[in-house]
């Protein structure tokens, strides 16, 4: 079990895609990354979880301490999700009021500069 | 039958408190769980609970520096199938599945998500030490055929 990550840059943002299964053995490389990217000066992220197979709540845990990251620099971190089993798992916990979650990483970077 | 005495688990685990197997026990509960009837939504928050439960056992077990196994049982009872989950962390060494990183401060974080995704969550401490940890998720109800005239 391994997760990917794949880094690209799309105007002022950073897009991550994430491949795989987000838990307690593979989120710290997925928190590694994100520290990274903000160390890096990406301050406005996108997270595309389209790939993921599953999440549980390591992985929200990760990527509530991206945002916050990124908020200190004033930045912002946008999910892409249209899979309705990781959905839920946002729903339940009440991050769907934290986290932008959008269909698509176009629609995600579109709506962050508008 | 009462909730503190289920069916005999139709299989056991037994291992150790590693975190790069919990995709393996899920991969395992995963197929029992569909082939004794459990819906494929079912399945995914059963995966998810699964998962959070043995971080969270995994977590208390590595805090106390201990390697003892964590077991589990799935069991099927005529209309739900259960999942219970032993494991040896002493009281209060039990961790939640978010490490303690400050990332999310939350304790117990991820079982109060496992409680929404399954019906009867049951997470005691054992007498004698360690804790177990029990719920349920229904199984599609299976017609029966009419009986022979």
């Amino acid at each position: 079990m391994d997760l990917d990550l794949n880094v690209q840059k799309e105007g002022d943002h950073a897009v991550l895609r994430v491949g795989g299964e987000i838990d307690v053995y593979t989120a710290p490389k997925l928190r590694e990354k994100l520290i990274e990217l903000v160390s890096d000066g990406e301050y406005h992220l996108v997270v595309d979880l389209e790939n993921v197979d599953f999440l549980d709540s390591t992985g929200l845990g990760v990527l509530v301490g991206g945002l916050k990251r990124v908020r200190n620099h004033d930045g912002s971190l946008r999910l892409v999700c249209t899979q309705e089993k990781i959905l839920k798992i946002f729903r339940i916990t009440g991050l769907t009021k934290v986290f932008p979650i959008h269909s698509s990483v176009a629609e995600a970077i579109s709506d962050s500069t508008e | 039958m009462a909730s503190s005495d289920p069916a005999p688990a139709v299989v056991r685990l037994a291992f150790p408190p590693l975190p790069a197997l919990l995709g393996t026990v899920r991969l395992v509960v995963g197929v029992v769980a569909r082939k004794a009837g459990v819906d494929e939504e079912g399945v995914e928050d059963l995966k998810v609970a699964i998962s959070e439960t043995c971080a969270v056992a995994v977590n208390g077990l590595e805090g106390a520096g201990l390697s003892t196994p964590i077991e589990l049982d799935l069991i099927e009872e005529a209309d739900r199938f259960g999942v219970e989950v032993r494991d040896a962390a002493p009281a209060g060494e039990r961790g939640a599945a978010v490490p303690p990183d400050g990332e999310v401060d939350d304790r117990q974080f991820g079982l109060a998500l496992v409680d929404a995704l399954v019906d009867g969550l049951d997470d005691i401490r054992l007498p004698g030490g360690g804790h177990r940890t029990r719920f349920w998720l229904p199984r599609a109800r299976t017609e029966l055929p009419p009986p022979l005239t």
